[in-house]
């Protein structure tokens, strides 16, 4: 006879900031009613199927990661999201927005519409409910909208933030056009370039990619 | 197909009651506030579990004294007599006791009712929700000849099954000596109110004035509070102690923490693959071929969200958790409000 090891894990879990303002409402909108994994500090290049030990080494390393803790900011936490698939897939989702990076003359539109590639059994599709893209520093843009889905609040409140105010901009949709912004006083005397980033999540897949999006000076501005 | 839900049986809420020592850290040295600062007034002496004037030290109790005729402190102001410190504080916590003016505080049947009283009121910091009954346990010391060398005192709380109200909601208990002489109290503790109040009354039942003399000459100051806080640490009186030991005085708060637990249920055939990046290549395509027919994942955090999949709470394992078709996994969640 022996004693089993109870598998059950506990841990503590912290409220995000949108948890606490959506506890602090009081009105029934802190809902807990569903769960997702996530392993954003794994770096699966450390993944060994060579290690002279056998199979049972092989995430040794992985193994060994310590884990950091919670940050309250949910844009920088459940990066990259655990899925369920069809075993022996041997493709993953990824997000095809059609662009390795995007620039911008001041002023000028653009529309992207992503796509998931390797999803639900299609080399490529949309997502039924759509994406969520962020642009880092919103001041880059004097428009930027999504379209094709509806909803309440996009889930994201800001990648950045400085004295209190959300740099970021998330929108939902199937579709995103941004404009380049037309304040030439961003760019100071000496840039003729500003960069930042969008982000594209895909709100069923957790898929996500994350391109360069700069914005030219125009003189006549 | 990165979500979940949860199922209404996977949730449920506890209530659980926190008992904790009452002085930071479990101190057991006290320092009174530094002589005449704000800490220290006519009013109230502060007690700290450091030195008063050092970063990190904090405020454990408060000691103060009243008077029903305003004796043992001055006045405040010289052309109104009899508004004293020591006044204001025995009206003070009349009113919050008793919520009139027309009764005084009042101990044992043999006295109507006595004029002068210690407090220590507790930091609110420290007694968290309420002061726990049962843990009041307070020695005093004295060095004046003729009387037994030490008092200790404790709530009755342990010895009576009466649940004892002052108005309709002041519970209180009866503070007796540690010989549980059941005719003769020495004090009132209010768990509730975080104070305890002593009877000084010389020459009345249950007082605690053979330990500690109140100076009540009127209207002039006794520093009565700080006579308190040496019979608490050394009994040698007189000089003002700039520490002492707290071994005779324990106290305990109670707290009742709501937590709500959540019972992530991870079945073996969810979760087996990641859009972590580091594992794919540019088309998507799995760095490792072992990794196509036994794919693993390692879990480090769980997010819980809404149904507008907005992330409301988040928590964090303690090592990267295997996951593959062959195993679940059950992680208890514990959320606190």
């Amino acid at each position: 006879m022996a004693i089993l090891n109870p598998t059950t894990v506990t841990v503590d879990a912290i409220l995000t900031t949108k948890g606490r303002e959506l506890l602090a409402r009081n009105d029934g909108s802190f809902q807990i009613t569903q769960f997702a994994l996530a392993d954003d500090e794994i770096d699966y290049t450390l993944y060994n199927p060579l290690h002279p030990s056998g199979s049972a080494f092989y995430g040794e390393a992985i193994e060994n990661t310590p884990v950091l803790e919670a940050f309250p900011n949910e844009s920088q936490i459940m990066r990259y999201k655990l899925v369920t698939l069809p075993r022996g897939t041997s493709k993953l989702p990824v997000i095809n927005i059609g662009y390795n990076s995007i620039s911008l003359r001041q002023g000028a539109s653009l529309t992207i519409t992503p796509q998931t590639l390797n999803y639900l059994g299609s080399t490529s599709t949309f997502e039924a409910n759509g994406y969520i893209a962020t642009i880092a520093d919103s001041r880059l843009v004097s428009t930027f909208s999504g379209t094709g889905i509806t909803v309440t609040s996009p889930g994201i409140t800001g990648l950045n933030t400085t004295t209190g105010t959300v740099l970021s901009l998330s929108q939902v949709g199937t579709s995103f056009t941004l404009t380049g912004t037309t304040i030439n006083t961003l760019f100071g005397s000496s840039l003729s370039t500003l960069t930042t980033t969008i982000t594209v999540i895909g709100r069923d897949s957790g898929a996500r990619v994350t391109i360069p999006l700069s914005i030219q000076k125009v003189a006549n501005y | 197909m990165s979500f979940s839900r949860y199922a209404p049986e996977d949730s449920v809420i506890s209530s659980e009651t926190v008992v904790r020592g009452l002085w930071s850290s479990d101190s057991n040295v006290l320092y009174p506030a530094s002589t005449y600062t704000s800490s220290y007034t006519e009013y109230y002496l502060d007690v700290y579990n450091g030195n008063s004037t050092s970063a990190g030290s904090s405020v454990q109790f408060s000691i103060q004294y009243g008077n029903i005729s305003g004796s043992g402190s001055a006045n405040i102001n010289a052309s109104a007599v009899g508004k004293t410190p020591s006044r204001i504080v025995y009206g003070e916590y009349r009113n919050l006791v008793y919520g009139t003016e027309a009764v005084d505080f009042s101990f044992n049947s043999d006295v109507t009712s006595s004029k002068d009283i210690f407090v220590i009121n507790v930091a609110r910091s420290r007694y968290k929700e309420s002061l726990l009954p049962g843990s009041f346990n307070l020695t005093l010391l004295t060095g004046s000849a003729g009387v037994s060398s030490s008092l200790k005192l404790i709530d009755d709380s342990l010895t009576t099954n009466l649940t004892r109200y002052i108005g309709e909601n002041k519970v209180y208990y009866l503070i007796q000596s540690g010989s549980v002489n059941t005719t003769k109290y020495y004090g009132m503790l209010f768990p509730d109110l975080n104070i305890a109040v002593l009877n000084a009354t010389a020459g009345s039942s249950g007082s605690i004035s053979p330990f500690i003399a109140p100076l009540a000459t009127t209207y002039a100051t006794g520093n009565n509070h700080l006579k308190l806080f040496t019979s608490i640490v050394s009994g040698s009186g007189g000089s003002y102690p700039t520490s002492g030991s707290v071994n005779g005085f324990y106290l305990q708060s109670s707290e009742t923490v709501s937590s709500r637990y959540f019972f992530t249920r991870v079945k073996n055939s969810e979760f087996n693959y990641t859009t972590n990046p580091s594992i794919i290549d540019d088309n998507g395509n799995l760095l490792y071929t072992s990794l196509i027919n036994n794919p693993q994942t390692y879990v480090t955090t769980v997010g819980m969200y809404n149904d507008n999949n907005e992330l409301l709470a988040v928590s964090k394992l303690s090592r990267p958790l295997t996951k593959d078709f062959t195993k679940e996994a059950l992680i208890r969640i514990k959320l606190d409000y």
